[in-house]
């Protein structure tokens, strides 16, 4: 796995990784010293690219930021942090949000739309709805986070992907479906775990829906999952060929 | 604004050391994290023109290119203080807040639109030119031209379309009917030779 996703450290380098995998390859880089060294390094490199796309901004930009940043508090140096402070104490618990939110914040906020999206036939309060996407955006940042975590990905037949990312340690797992669009009217993409060769629904997308992060319990015991494009709201067991199949054993 | 007070310099706005070897990008990243406008507004006459420029690339569209680099911009006056300098160069540390930002943009845009790739596709040729282009004038960006040039074409094309027009890696690999791995491996190599050849020195 780990020389798996260090392959990804030229795509990482160049911003041409999607926020899933990398999450999953800042992990791998705080645990290996020397894929560090080489992922800074080919940054620094990529960084230079920006030489060759000089252009003068706007006059004005100067002005507005200039104006900007003369309102703007500036954060507090981060890194080796001398003591953890209470809790309890407001600033804190910034900062420690804002260590963690680069990787999650995006992955966050697609979970909240791929809850509303699953959810919205069955749940109509707006409430519980508000509540489950919480409950379920703390989960998946929990999931992906996981020290064990194993990222599978595969192309979908229609255009696009599906990546799922699954934890033993959690019992649990993210699968994260990117489609170049969504499926002809009348029809959804609709998502399955394959468990002793039989599909179970992990829940459908609604209708001109081309993107989902869902989360799933008992993921790590089922020897895959697949993706079909069903006709709407979703079927009890798959009724049309595999987009994708991602096989987790 | 202060800065304005204090006049200046001329060879400020003219100066136009090597991007990573500015001789003063880190001590005014310094003094910006102590809350020095003065020295951000210089900071900002260093940096800006390839902020706003790598993000116009990247974005097309010079009116949200602007407020993009505004935002950019102002991130780096807000979090100068976390500049971690073992990690790396402090324009690099901007050019990689700007490029982050810039290609979430064009992929929160992607998504809302739900474009295919194809536009990107009839582009395939072009930015590795248009970019040769705009860099003629500047040594540093000549260096950098000279060095995209000892890339293979595959590995030129596959950072190219990366770095400049912000696609994934799966993306490029579709652009260039190449399979997944090789262009991973074609992005990993390509920036390896890169940072071998902008550390050789001065062979524009």
């Amino acid at each position: 796995m780990t020389a798996d996703i260090h392959a990804l450290v030229g795509a990482y380098a160049l911003d041409a990784v999607d926020d899933l995998e990398r999450a999953a390859f800042e992990r791998h880089l705080r645990e290996c010293e020397a894929c560090r060294l080489e992922a800074d390094e080919l940054r620094a490199a990529s960084a230079r690219l920006a030489d060759g796309a000089w252009s003068v901004p706007p006059p004005r930009l100067r002005d507005n930021v200039l104006a900007a940043i003369a309102t703007t508090r500036q954060l507090p140096p981060s890194g080796p942090v001398r003591t953890p402070a209470p809790a309890t104490r407001p600033g804190a618990s910034r900062r420690l949000r804002l260590a963690v939110a680069a990787a999650v914040v995006v992955a966050a906020g697609a979970a909240g739309t791929a809850v509303y999206a699953v959810q919205d036939q069955r749940v109509r309060h707006e409430r519980t709805l508000a509540e489950a996407a919480r409950a379920s955006e703390a989960r998946v940042r929990a999931v992906l986070a996981a020290p064990d975590l194993v990222l599978r990905e595969q192309r979908l037949n229609s255009g696009g992907r599906v990546t799922v990312a699954s934890s033993r340690l959690h019992d649990a797992g993210v699968i994260m479906l990117t489609a170049t669009g969504a499926p002809p009217s009348g029809r959804v993409y609709q998502l399955w775990t394959i468990r002793a060769g039989t599909p179970a629904s992990a829940g459908a997308l609604g209708e001109g829906q081309a993107a989902s992060v869902q989360i799933v319990d008992g993921l790590p015991d089922s020897s895959a999952v697949g993706v079909t494009v069903e006709p709407a709201p979703g079927s009890s067991a798959p009724t049309a060929p595999l987009d994708a199949l991602v096989k987790l054993t | 604004m202060a800065e304005r007070g204090i006049g200046r310099r001329p060879e400020h706005l003219a100066a136009v050391p090597g991007p990573d070897r500015a001789p003063d990008a880190g001590e005014l990243l310094t003094a910006v994290a102590r809350g020095d406008e003065a020295a951000f507004g210089k900071l900002y006459d260093l940096v800006a023109p390839r902020v706003y420029g790598l993000i116009r690339r990247v974005l097309r569209d010079p009116a949200q290119a602007e407020e993009v680099a505004q935002e950019v911009l102002v991130e780096v006056w807000r979090s100068a203080a976390q500049f971690d300098p073992g990690r790396g160069s402090p324009t690099a540390w901007v050019f990689t807040i700007a490029h982050r930002r810039a290609v979430d943009r064009v992929r929160a845009e992607q998504a809302a639109a739900n474009r295919t790739i194809r536009a990107g596709a009839a582009a395939i040729d072009t930015p590795y030119d248009v970019v040769a282009d705009e860099v003629a004038v500047r040594l540093e960006q000549r260096q950098v031209r000279h060095c995209l040039h000892q890339l293979t074409d595959l590995q030129r094309q596959a950072v190219t379309l990366a770095y400049y027009q912000g696609h994934s890696y799966p993306d490029v690999a579709k652009l260039l009917g190449a399979p997944l791995p090789t262009v991973k491996t074609r992005m990993r190599d390509g920036l390896i030779r890169l940072r071998d050849c902008l550390a050789a020195g001065v062979t524009a």
